[in-house]
């Protein structure tokens, strides 16, 4: 008998929450993936670049987390066990470097909901998008994230 | 020689990335990569539970190979230059799997002075298997 995810996720925005980037997040994180670009981890590099200061992976602002916004805040509203969850597909799109001790918030939406059947079996495909701006409301990067549920 | 930069006109449509060859992935890698992105899901750390969940153990993050992907992005292209990265994650990596990161030029365009080079990227496992598809822009300075 499959689950049932809650369909009136749709819609649903999240509290808006804001990040302050810190120099050492950027390094730990691009040390982690094992990418070791001196315009990530070299502050004279960095300082010496057009950004001014070292710059985040493309990947970075998966890092942005909130507990009332995450995706254990997703979860809880599914009514979804995180033993169950993929990560299905993820985009990133930057319009400007991310770099540290800018203050940036995140508001992300559940835009999307539908289900497939796969190899193995059915499966609900949830999507969600992130904006996030800076001080000035300036969009910097957006992300969008589909989260796939066994059902 | 690794970092070299690449200018919009050098570009060919048809290019191909240099190969990246990241892994064997280790658990340490994957529990490094948990406390540096907050992802703290079991399942990429706790075989017992992966499967119990039934996924036949753990699996690295599908964000770690998009991390992958987007490095041999930027070694080619050069860091700040990923305007949009978009991947499907199409199989899953598992422990000493090793992850080789490809990419191929599909197009090239200019407007108001921004020099954009469009890209085919995956990931493949050391069986060949596609583990991540995808697409992604970069915007190239121009040798004028």
């Amino acid at each position: 008998m499959p689950i049932q995810v809650n369909r009136g996720v749709v819609g649903r925005e999240y509290p808006p929450f804001s990040v302050t980037l810190e120099r050492g997040k950027i390094k730990e994180f691009a040390r982690a993936i094992g990418d070791l670009n001196p315009f990530y981890l070299d502050d004279e590099v960095g300082a010496a670049s057009e950004w001014g200061d070292i710059i985040a992976p493309p990947t970075f602002a998966v890092t942005f987390r909130d507990e009332r916004a995450g995706a254990g805040a997703l979860l809880r509203d599914l009514g979804v066990d995180i033993a169950r969850v993929l990560h299905g597909e993820q985009e990133v799109e930057i319009v400007r470097q991310l770099t540290p001790g800018e203050t940036y918030l995140c508001r992300t939406k559940v835009v999307d909901i539908y289900e497939k059947t796969g190899k193995s079996g059915p499966m609900a495909f949830v999507v969600r998008e992130t904006a996030i701006t800076d001080r000035t409301n300036e969009i910097v990067a957006t992300m969008r994230h589909i989260t796939v549920v066994r059902l | 020689m690794k970092y070299a930069k690449v200018y919009f006109e050098d570009v060919k449509v048809g290019d191909e990335l240099p190969p990246l060859v990241k892994g064997p992935i280790e658990q340490i890698q994957l529990t490094r990569y948990a406390g540096a992105s907050g992802d703290f899901n079991p399942i990429h750390q706790d075989d017992e539970f992966a499967r119990a969940a039934g996924m036949g153990g753990v699996f690295a993050h599908g964000m770690l190979s998009m991390g992958f992907v987007a490095q041999a992005t930027t070694d080619w292209a050069g860091a700040g230059t990923v305007r949009k990265l978009g991947v499907r994650f199409a199989a899953l990596v598992r422990l000493k799997d090793v992850v080789t990161c490809r990419g191929r030029v599909l197009a090239k365009s200019s407007k108001d002075d921004v020099n954009l080079v469009e890209l085919e990227v995956w990931a493949e496992n050391q069986r060949g298997e596609k583990v991540v598809t995808g697409r992604a822009t970069v915007a190239l300075a121009s040798r004028a």
